[in-house]
């Protein structure tokens, strides 16, 4: 167990370090840089910038001194935005994407989890075929599109709720649900699936046989096993909450991380853009490992090696 | 041990639900808005750009203000200011009760001190060019330094009472001699008071055998023409006549800050609200990155009678889309720009009055390329471009078509007309492409549009695409880069045409003109043009107002015949603002500085009728 | 020898057919799957047809029938100048649609013969440039449905080689092979698509690719997306063929001297089709999906070609209270939908009918 945690650690740092030396000499290699603007400057003061942040160093010296420092864990001040450390925008933006996304995940498992059980002890009814239709849909649709379809709806039309900002829950709603939406759908399928598959064996046979009643062989025997599949979706899911809530924030003017991780890539602000991909990387990194983790959770035949 | 496990993760869960739906209460502004894309900083001697422009002239306030309609210079800390004979020497005198929001007077000291951070070396302010018209200000900022002049030498040490973030020891001197060994840090010898001594700036402060490391070692600032002649009395002496000197003082850069909290916090950490100190009409309460700025109004403003509004939100809103339904659901008083695609529908409406104001839209060329090399070709491409079409059909928000680079606008400003270079004409267009040897376009190389990605600008080049390929058979392809690699292939010249936009500083002809001068870095249409540069040159030192505009006239004359530009159309300002906002005006610089904005309460109840409606929107706010 | 080894390939091969056979059977069982496909052929067919169908230029810019909303008369404007040289006719077609491949010129001009100067009128509308929103989505179409092959194709390539080479070498190779595969997972992927299509686009470096390489933005666009979407692939791959390794038609070729390149090739890959048609048609609706939301992002296929997901963000641009262009949004979202949809639905099919154990993968 512990040598399980060690070797995962290991690759962790291993896989920083390389996310690390990759997004630098990319970045680097992006024209242009963290000041150009359509203002073009006098070549004095343009120098006079580069000297102040230092970027008139050879690219090796800039790269030790810039991964000596992450590996102390500072990350810098922002290029665009200097009047902030990146360690404050993150800790200014994570806790929104962060809200944004944990209701995001409330909805889908909230939507998805009942969903998929329902149709798949009323399998082959209307019922089932209408859930996994609009399950479907729901993969198959962009969140951009979904969004600017409830947009059109809940804003405009039936003035429900605001159009975009942070502050309030009703702000909340709207983007958690079209940011969950798609992974309610991946979660009734998987759900679906996971219980047929359960609900045809021996022991939930034996069950029934037993007599017990049907509310207690779905949920404490049956649901158990038809987790497994959707729990090791999760781990991507949240992952793609992530990333995907980048272009939900954008719509709805929501301040969180995804509008920072995009833009700072877009333009070259070098600092937040290293920071940003660090924060998802070591993010996405946990949450692989938590779903491993919870695998040897739900079923107990599952071994960590 | 697994049942408990499952009990904890469903409480986490909950716990986490908890916490993810829970918002505090902010109680809404007086007054809000919505100011574009985040703020780069409130250091008002970094900034640059609109957005930052509006919330530094909030904070601080310079020697004059710009009057919200005319934008004639108005006192500002300086209650009145004196030009001398010659027109070089500007004397401000201060307003004695002038405060700092620590309750502090604001003194010709601080002014002195701000403009020398601003142009400082270490400073690298972008707008640094702006202030080199005083007298040796330049050789300040770039360290242009020479055998017998005065220098000044910043040591790693700091005296010993010392600020935590204060410059290092000072010492001045005259530069004796420079020895740069090959290296691009030369060691340079200095007399002071008598007695030579050798520096050379390092990082570090180390020190080795004979050699003292500085921090920094430039132009003596006691020789650049910026003097506190006493507190209240601050003098600037100019390199040549500048008439528009005051009201570029009015400028946001210019701004002063505090030396105290400068020198206590540092940058920047002195820029935060807890410790940020200011002098403008209002103070910082928050700051969260990419939400809102708020602003409360400071009870230290020497004009403090005249503000109205007690809180203002500032809200940064990259998208225009999502400005407008912010407006259009209540959310704010006052959107910046409107998304094109709804001009026409808004033009009805009565809070919706976009007024031209000095900024360009046009087209660099790459007269280096060729066919572009040849005038007769620029002018025909220049000649089938139907700017009634992209105002009227692509933009279609009052955008005025151009037919110059200094924007017509301007003459009621200032006394000048710039010429124009012909216009929409089809037919000489195709005639000077036949006689460049393309008629009808065959054998011309396709031509290559470069613009940064963007909506706009996407769908004017697909417009000028079309017409150049009807009027001129021409094939064109358009290039769309992000910000930075666009501005790098402009600045390498690896680009044919390109589009560009320009905001002018200041309400003057040169603002524009100068950006076709050969040595001005902004000219990337590889075109210089000797009588063209002698004009620019002559009128930049001209004394009298009328022969300047002469000379800058004729050197538009030949700016136009050559072409290497294509002027589109003017900018229109977009804001869109409510009926009820008062002392909001449109001009030319689409300058609303926000201490002049007020509310009328009583429109406002009378156009909002149903206060049940008011209340739900603010509580939703 | 060799004939023996023959004999025993091609058992597999007719173990394959009758799979296959079986498959096919049990796939027309599910109405679902069925509809899924007719729609998806109807779809490709249209693409590729495209340029016969009597459709306004997608390029043509009318800014003054700009926003104009789904009408059912015809457009004023004809498809060609009435009495135009070839040069003229040339020109205005090149306006209209842009340059062409031979294939879709000559359909072009077979269309102009057919049809004349007839198009159909703007039935969805017209966006903010009046160009025309049905003919736009059909062009838009083709691009869409190559990106998702294309990508989806390079990203079978790369996963089925990665994961069978992975899983045949075995030992320590593997295991770093899916070391890395891990590592990758835990990649944004999105900044570096971002990053590398800044760079590839810069235009000294856009224009030697173009130039000495015939590559365009388009290529390789369809090469960083496909080499997104194989990490899946090359871990389904692996176990597959962990699992054939030790097959005994596997075992017979090596104990015949069959080399490794030849086992891995000529038994191995061809045993593999089945879980590899179907994370195919689960991987298309993923690329096509990354490709909208690049163009959302702005870094999609670039003007003036169009794609699907281009043509949905350029309508969400138009959404405000003001007005409401509903059908800038709603037919590319459909187009979308619909596709991916099918393709949904004729994965799932595929999956059920081919391999039922693979069900909850």
């Amino acid at each position: 167990m512990t040598a399980f945690f060690l070797r995962r650690a290991l690759w962790l740092v291993l896989t920083l370090w390389i996310v690390f030396t990759v997004s630098f000499f990319l970045m680097r290699s992006v024209p242009g840089g963290p000041f150009s603007q359509e203002r073009e400057l006098e070549p004095q003061i343009a120098e006079l910038i580069q000297e102040r942040y230092r970027l008139d160093d050879p690219l090796w010296q800039q790269y030790l001194r810039e991964l000596t420092a992450a590996l102390r864990g500072d990350l810098g001040y922002s290029y665009r935005k200097p009047d902030f450390s990146n360690a404050e925008i993150i800790s200014q933006g994570l806790p929104v994407s962060a809200s944004l996304g944990i209701v995001a995940l409330a909805f889908a498992v909230l939507l998805g989890l009942p969903a998929g059980i329902i149709s798949a002890v009323r399998r082959g009814t209307l019922v089932d075929a209408g859930l996994m239709l609009a399950a479907t849909v729901g993969i198959a649709l962009p969140n951009f599109i979904i969004a600017s379809v409830l947009i059109i709806l809940l804003v405009f039309l039936i003035p429900v709720f605001p159009a975009g900002g942070w502050g309030s829950l009703n702000q909340l709603i709207l983007p958690a649900f079209c940011l969950g939406a798609p992974y309610a759908a991946f979660i009734a399928r998987l759900t679906r699936t996971g219980m047929l598959d359960v609900l045809s064996q021996d022991y939930i046979r034996t069950a029934y046989a037993k007599g017990l009643a049907d509310r207690v062989v779905i949920l404490r025997h049956a649901l158990r096993l038809a987790m497994v599949p959707v729990v090791s979706f999760l781990g991507p899911a949240i992952a793609g909450i992530l990333t995907g809530s980048l272009v939900i924030e954008q719509i709805f003017a929501i301040p969180g991380l995804g509008a920072h991780f995009v833009e700072a890539a877009l333009m070259s602000d070098y600092t937040l853009a290293m920071a940003v991909v660090l924060l998802y990387t070591v993010l996405l990194y946990t949450m692989n490992f938590v779903v491993d983790l919870s695998y040897s959770l739900i079923d107990p035949r599952v071994r960590l090696e | 041990m697994r049942r408990y496990l499952g009990y904890a993760i469903v409480i986490a869960c909950l716990g986490m639900m908890g916490w993810a739906v829970s918002f505090g209460t902010l109680p809404p502004a007086d007054f809000t808005f919505s100011n574009g894309d985040e703020i780069k900083t409130i250091d008002p001697a970094i900034s640059t750009g609109q957005p930052e422009g509006r919330i530094i002239w909030a904070l601080f306030e310079g020697l004059c203000r710009w009057h919200p309609e005319t934008l004639e210079p108005i006192p500002g800390v300086a209650e009145r200011w004196e030009v001398s004979e010659d027109k070089c020497t500007y004397t401000f005198f201060l307003r004695p009760e002038a405060r700092w929001s620590d309750d502090t007077p604001v003194t010709a000291h601080d002014f002195h001190y701000s403009l020398r951070r601003f142009l400082h070396p270490a400073t690298a302010a972008e707008y640094g060019k702006e202030l080199w018209y005083v007298k040796n200000a330049r050789r300040f900022t770039t360290r242009d330094v020479s055998v017998g002049d005065p220098v000044e030498i910043e040591l790693h040490q700091q005296p010993e009472d010392a600020l935590p973030f204060a410059e290092g020891i000072v010492l001045r001197g005259t530069l004796v001699n420079v020895d740069d060994h090959g290296d691009d840090r030369p060691i340079f010898t200095v007399e002071i008071d008598g007695r030579t001594q050798r520096f050379q700036r390092t990082d570090e402060g180390s020190t080795d055998d004979g050699v003292t490391a500085c921090r920094m070692l430039t132009y003596d600032f006691d020789h650049v023409g910026i003097r506190a002649i006493d507190r209240q009395t601050l003098e600037i002496r100019l390199n040549h006549p500048v008439p528009y000197f005051v009201q570029l003082m009015g400028f946001y850069p210019f701004s002063p800050v505090n030396r105290r909290c400068v020198e206590t916090h540092g940058y920047p950490g002195w820029t935060r609200p807890e410790n940020l100190v200011s002098n403008g009409a209002f103070r910082l309460k928050f700051r969260r990155v990419r939400d809102r700025i708020r602003l409360v109004k400071s009870p230290t403003y020497w004009n403090r009678d005249q503000v109205q509004l007690e809180t203002i939100d500032a809200l940064a809103v990259k998208s225009t889309t999502t400005m407008l339904n912010l407006y259009m659901t209540g959310k704010v008083d006052w959107i910046t720009s409107v998304p094109t695609e709804v001009v026409t529908d808004l033009m009805e409406r009565d809070d919706f009055k976009p007024s031209p104001y000095l900024a360009l839209y046009y087209y660099l060329i790459n007269t280096q390329r060729p066919p572009l090399d040849d005038p007769r070709v620029r002018r025909a491409l220049a000649m089938a471009v139907d700017r009634d079409e992209i105002v009227e059909r692509v933009t279609r928000s009052g955008q005025v078509p151009a037919y110059s680079l200094v924007p017509e606008e301007i003459s009621k400003y200032v006394d000048y007309t710039p010429p124009a270079f012909g216009g929409f004409d089809p037919d000489e267009a195709r005639r000077l492409m036949a006689e460049a040897g393309y008629p009808d376009g065959r054998g011309c190389p396709r031509i290559e549009v470069l613009y940064n990605t963007h909506e706009s600008h996407k769908a004017i080049a697909e417009v000028v695409q079309a017409q150049w390929k009807r009027h001129l058979g021409v094939d064109v392809t358009l290039n769309n880069q992000e910000w930075g690699a666009y501005l790098t292939s402009r600045r390498q010249g690896r680009y044919m045409i390109a589009r560009a936009g320009w905001i002018g500083d200041y309400i003057d002809p040169n603002t524009f003109l100068d950006l076709f001068t050969s040595d001005n870095p902004q000219n990337q249409s590889g075109w210089s043009h000797d009588e063209y540069d002698r004009l620019m040159k002559a009128a930049q030192v001209e004394p009298d107002n009328q022969r300047r505009m002469e000379l800058f006239h004729a050197a538009e004359v030949i700016l136009l015949d050559e072409l290497p530009m294509i002027p589109f159309y003017v900018y229109v300002s977009q804001s869109m603002v409510r009926p009820w906002v008062t002392g909001f005006y449109h001009n030319i610089q689409d300058v609303h500085p926000l201490w002049a904005i007020g509310i009328d309460e009583s429109l406002r109840e009378k156009l909002r009728p149903g206060s049940r409606g008011l209340r739900i929107e603010e509580a939703r706010r | 020898m060799n004939g023996s080894t023959e004999t025993i390939a091609s058992v597999g091969t007719q173990q394959g057919v009758s799979l296959a056979k079986e498959a096919w059977r049990r796939l027309r069982k599910s109405w679902t799957a069925t509809l899924a496909l007719w729609t998806l052929v109807v779809l490709a067919t249209l693409a590729v047809l495209t340029p016969l169908l009597p459709l306004q230029p997608p390029r043509r810019v009318e800014t003054d029938r700009a926003f104009e909303s789904p009408t059912l008369v015809g457009p004023e404007v004809p498809l060609l100048p009435s009495e135009a040289t070839p040069d003229e006719r040339d020109a205005a077609l090149a306006e209209g649609f842009g340059r062409l491949d031979p294939l879709s010129e000559l359909m072009l001009r077979t269309r102009a013969n057919v049809f004349g100067g007839w198009s159909i009128p703007s039935i969805f509308g017209t966006d903010k440039l009046g160009r025309d929103i049905l003919s736009r989505l059909f062009w838009g179409g083709r691009v869409s449905l190559t990106v998702g092959l294309v990508a989806a194709l390079v990203s079978l390539v790369i996963g089925v080689t990665y994961g069978a080479v992975s899983a045949y070498a075995g030992g320590w190779v593997d295991n770093l092979m899916m070391r890395l595969v891990d590592v990758m997972y835990s990649v944004p992927f999105i900044f570096v698509v971002i990053f590398l299509i800044t760079i590839l686009n810069a235009e000294g470096i856009k224009e030697v690719l173009e130039r000495d390489y015939g590559v365009n933005r388009m290529v390789i666009f369809f090469f960083l997306v496909g080499a997104i979407y194989w990490l899946t692939m090359a871990r389904v791959v692996r176990g597959q063929v962990l699992s054939l390794r030790n097959e005994p038609f596997v075992e017979a070729a090596r104990a015949m001297g069959a080399g490794h390149g030849r086992i891995l090739l000529h038994h191995i890959v061809p045993n593999l089709w089945s879980v590899v048609i179907v994370y195919l048609t689960l991987t298309i609706p993923r690329v096509m999906l990354f490709e909208a939301f690049l163009s959302f992002l702005g870094l999609g296929v670039e003007p003036p070609d169009v794609s699907w997901g281009l043509l949905a963000n350029e309508g969400i641009q138009a959404i405000t209270p003001i007005r409401i262009d509903w059908w800038l949004v709603a037919y590319p979202g459909l187009a979308l939908g619909v596709t991916l949809l099918a393709l949904n639905f004729l994965g799932d099919g595929l999956r059920d009918a081919l391999d039922p154990r693979m069900k909850n993968r």
